[in-house]
């Protein structure tokens, strides 16, 4: 398994580099025309190797965030540095899995026909394509689905292979909008641990959004708060249990507890 | 795979009507000169297809149908593809198409024959101009409703414009491009037919109109029933090459 | 440039194009005649009446055959919507007769009413049969149950269903099929007389063509394009006018 995932994520940091956080939001906001403003002053670093969650009520401004990290979308006041660059437009070193995976997937390719679609982007040649498109969907669990077509297959799944495609860009930042929000209860414990997996034995960076604060905990090694109204930080704790979390033992842990019931709060008094 | 029930009803409905239609031509009670019994018609066309009469025409017509309608998806997917990536395009071009488009194909024959007098080349260039519409707007429309979220995918991904073109675009907007193409094929027929009446060139549409001057109306009745399996044949034909490039689709 | 402009800048530069090049003697006089001459063809083809009076010929063939095929559509379809039974007794000898070109039909209409204006009206109704069954069939199965079960209450008779519940439902969701059975019944009345029929202006641009008339020819094939588009334009506001036609796709 690790030998696989290190396919995931090449950590060639110079000694300089590593100390440096891997994103950096600096006072950004984010306001239309005249309307109130979705974001204000948001400022945060995350470090490199750090899994960030960013919990709050709708409206918060989280998932316009996360699009101005991918560089979708450019924030009205502030700006966003990656690796001490400038976001301005989007980057395969920053892949984003979206929540409506249905639409994010392509109908008329496979599964394995979908992954590939990200190695073709960075230029893979054809035999070494295939083999990262075999390793890839063997890490997802995906290897018996590889010739089906996203219809075919339950809405898990289809997460997995947008999780399976973004990996292929071998991202240096993952960013995940609430990408277990459509599924059920059981698939989404499940997902979680694997995530949680992936990223900590590839060491890559993650910033995952959701709405669900026990996800959140679960996940994160920070976890901020944002207020609505306008998208604000209303709070940043560390999450300090340690690693491999298991979802019956860390629910249980008294840390997780204490937390989740300091940021309890936070999200219902908004 | 579908399970096959025989429609014992619609078996003997179809049955019923030639039945019907061959007593009423044996007794008498319709004029067997315009209405041949159903058996007469038959036998004219398996003379003519014994006979080797049957073929040169439904190859004509065939052909002509075929080039004009190639030729109008070809047209109809690249002006489509212009005109759908390019706001300006549209502003510039839709109004001028929203006047061209009701307009009947036939009545650029008499326009067509000045140029190119009666001949093939004036039959396909009416049928290209008629097929193109449903071509043409289903490209359009096609390309206009393409999921927002892919072009994301692509725009996070990196993909160059002519990238994003052939692996996101085209294949988005193949179910309506198709869709289109096979309207055009049964109007690139039905122009087929008129201008070689028009023109007088050779083809089934000719033949029925001579055997209407002559009054052998078996020979007539025989040349619509052929052209009605070419209709069926070409409209069949499509339905299975769409189920094969759109194998992905959900049922 | 605001948007309407836009639209106009092809036509005009084509017009401009289309004239200047004739006056320079680069376009040949005879096929491609010019705006200028065409607009007086158009004039006086107004004013002698002679535009106005095919376009009445075509427009009643027209009309006359979209009747036939909607009373015989409706009524049809209605049967076959309402009997799941006879609709899968009819189905294959319906896909065996939809397959026919409407215009394979020209002959034998011309054989049965000789020329005029039954030769066109019935391959008109033909043409325009088809679209207006499927879609009353499909109607007649989508009229909300509920409204089937308060006839039932109230024991309306079979009749009455049919005046006050099912012919108002389906004819509500039959106008969305309007415009185009409007469409097509002028394109195949043209079609008829572009090929064989001696009235309406097909006949009358072919005629015009064959006397090397073009800037006839032309005035007539614009004022055809402004006819259909006018139709088109009518039939659009009938529909969303109609109660139960509002939200058709445009």
């Amino acid at each position: 398994m690790k030998a696989a995932l290190a396919i995931v994520h090449d950590a060639a940091a110079t000694g300089s580099e590593r100390a440096q956080p891997a994103v950096r939001v600096l006072d950004v906001s984010m306001q239309y025309g005249s309307a109130a403003p979705v974001l204000s002053s948001v400022s945060f670093d995350v470090k490199q190797g750090a899994f960030l969650c960013v919990v709050g009520p709708s409206g918060c401004g989280k998932t316009t965030l996360l699009r101005m990290l991918a560089g979708l979308i450019q924030p009205t006041g502030g700006a966003v540095e990656f690796f001490g660059s400038p976001v301005l437009e989007p980057s395969r070193d920053r892949a984003i899995v979206f929540q409506d995976y249905t639409k994010a997937l392509l109908p008329w390719r496979t599964v394995a026909g979908n992954v590939s679609l990200s190695l073709e982007a960075c230029g893979v040649a054809e035999p070494e394509r295939q083999s990262r498109i075999g390793q890839l969907l063997a890490t997802m669990g995906l290897a018996h689905a590889a010739d089906r077509y996203p219809h075919q297959l339950s809405g898990g799944m289809q997460q997995r292979v947008q999780i399976a495609r973004c990996l292929a860009q071998k991202p240096r930042l993952l960013l995940m909008d609430e990408p277990f929000g459509a599924l059920d209860a059981i698939t989404r414990q499940g997902l979680q641990e694997e995530v949680a997996r992936l990223a900590v034995e590839s060491g890559t960076t993650v910033v995952f959004i959701t709405h669900d604060l026990e996800e959140a905990i679960f996940l994160g090694d920070t976890v901020i708060v944002l207020a609505a109204n306008p998208g604000r930080i209303a709070e940043q704790i560390d999450v300090d249990i340690p690693r491999p979390r298991a979802q019956l033992e860390a629910r249980e842990n008294p840390q997780f507890l204490s937390t989740r019931h300091r940021l309890f709060g936070l999200l219902q008094g908004h | 795979m579908k399970a096959r029930r025989i429609n014992l009803e619609a078996i003997l409905f179809a049955i019923g009507l030639l039945v019907c239609w061959q007593l009423f031509a044996e007794f008498k009670l319709i004029s067997p000169i315009f209405f041949p019994s159903p058996i007469k018609t038959l036998a004219t066309l398996y003379e003519r297809a014994a006979d080797g009469s049957l073929w040169p025409p439904l190859a004509h017509t065939t052909l002509r149908m075929i080039y004009g309608w190639v030729f109008a998806c070809v047209c109809g997917m690249v002006l489509g593809l212009l005109i759908g990536i390019s706001r300006n395009a549209r502003a510039y071009l839709e109004p001028s198409l929203e006047f061209l488009r009701p307009l009947p194909a036939s009545a650029v024959i008499p326009v067509a024959i000045l140029f190119f007098g009666l001949s093939d080349s004036m039959s396909i260039a009416v049928i290209a101009f008629g097929s193109v519409w449903p071509v043409l707007l289903a490209s359009i429309h096609g390309l206009a409703q393409i999921e927002p979220r892919l072009l994301e995918v692509a725009a996070s991904l990196r993909l160059t414009r002519a990238q994003t073109l052939w692996k996101i675009v085209i294949p988005a907007a193949m179910p309506d491009v198709l869709a289109g193409a096979r309207v055009s094929l049964s109007i690139a027929l039905i122009l087929a037919i008129v201008t070689e009446m028009q023109a007088s060139l050779p083809g089934l549409g000719q033949d029925i109109l001579l055997a209407q001057r002559s009054f052998k109306s078996a020979q007539l009745y025989a040349g619509v029933v052929m052209l009605g399996l070419l209709g069926f044949a070409a409209n069949a034909s499509l339905v299975w090459a769409e189920r094969r490039l759109l194998r992905w689709r959900p049922k | 440039m605001p948007g309407w402009i836009k639209g106009w800048v092809l036509p005009v530069l084509l017009l401009i194009g289309w004239e200047a090049g004739s006056q320079a003697g680069w376009l040949p006089l005879d096929s491609t005649s010019r705006p200028s001459l065409v607009y007086q063809a158009a004039l006086d083809g107004l004013k002698d009446g002679s535009i106005l009076q095919a376009t009445w010929q075509t427009l009643e063939a027209a009309m006359l055959g979209l009747a036939f095929a909607t009373v015989a559509g409706v009524a049809i379809g209605i049967m076959l919507g309402l009997s799941a039974r006879m609709e899968s007794a009819t189905r294959p000898t319906l896909d065996g007769l939809r397959p026919i070109p409407s215009v394979a039909l020209i002959p034998l209409a011309l054989m049965l009413f000789g020329f005029g204006l039954m030769l066109e009206a019935t391959v008109v109704a033909f043409a325009c049969f088809w679209p207006i069954l499927l879609l009353t069939i499909a109607a007649v199965h989508g009229i909300e149950p509920r409204l089937l079960e308060v006839a039932r209450t109230l024991e309306l008779g079979a009749l009455e269903r049919l005046r006050k519940i099912i012919l108002p439902a389906t004819l509500g969701r039959l106008m969305i099929g309007l415009r185009l059975a409007v469409a097509i019944s002028l394109v195949v009345a043209v079609t008829v007389e572009v090929v064989i029929n001696p009235r309406g202006l097909g006949s009358t641009m072919m005629a015009a063509q064959q006397s090397l008339r073009s800037d006839v020819m032309y005035a007539q094939l614009i004022w055809l394009g402004l006819v259909g588009w006018l139709l088109n334009a009518l039939t659009h506001r009938a529909v969303r006018a109609w109660p139960g036609g509002a939200g058709a796709p445009a």
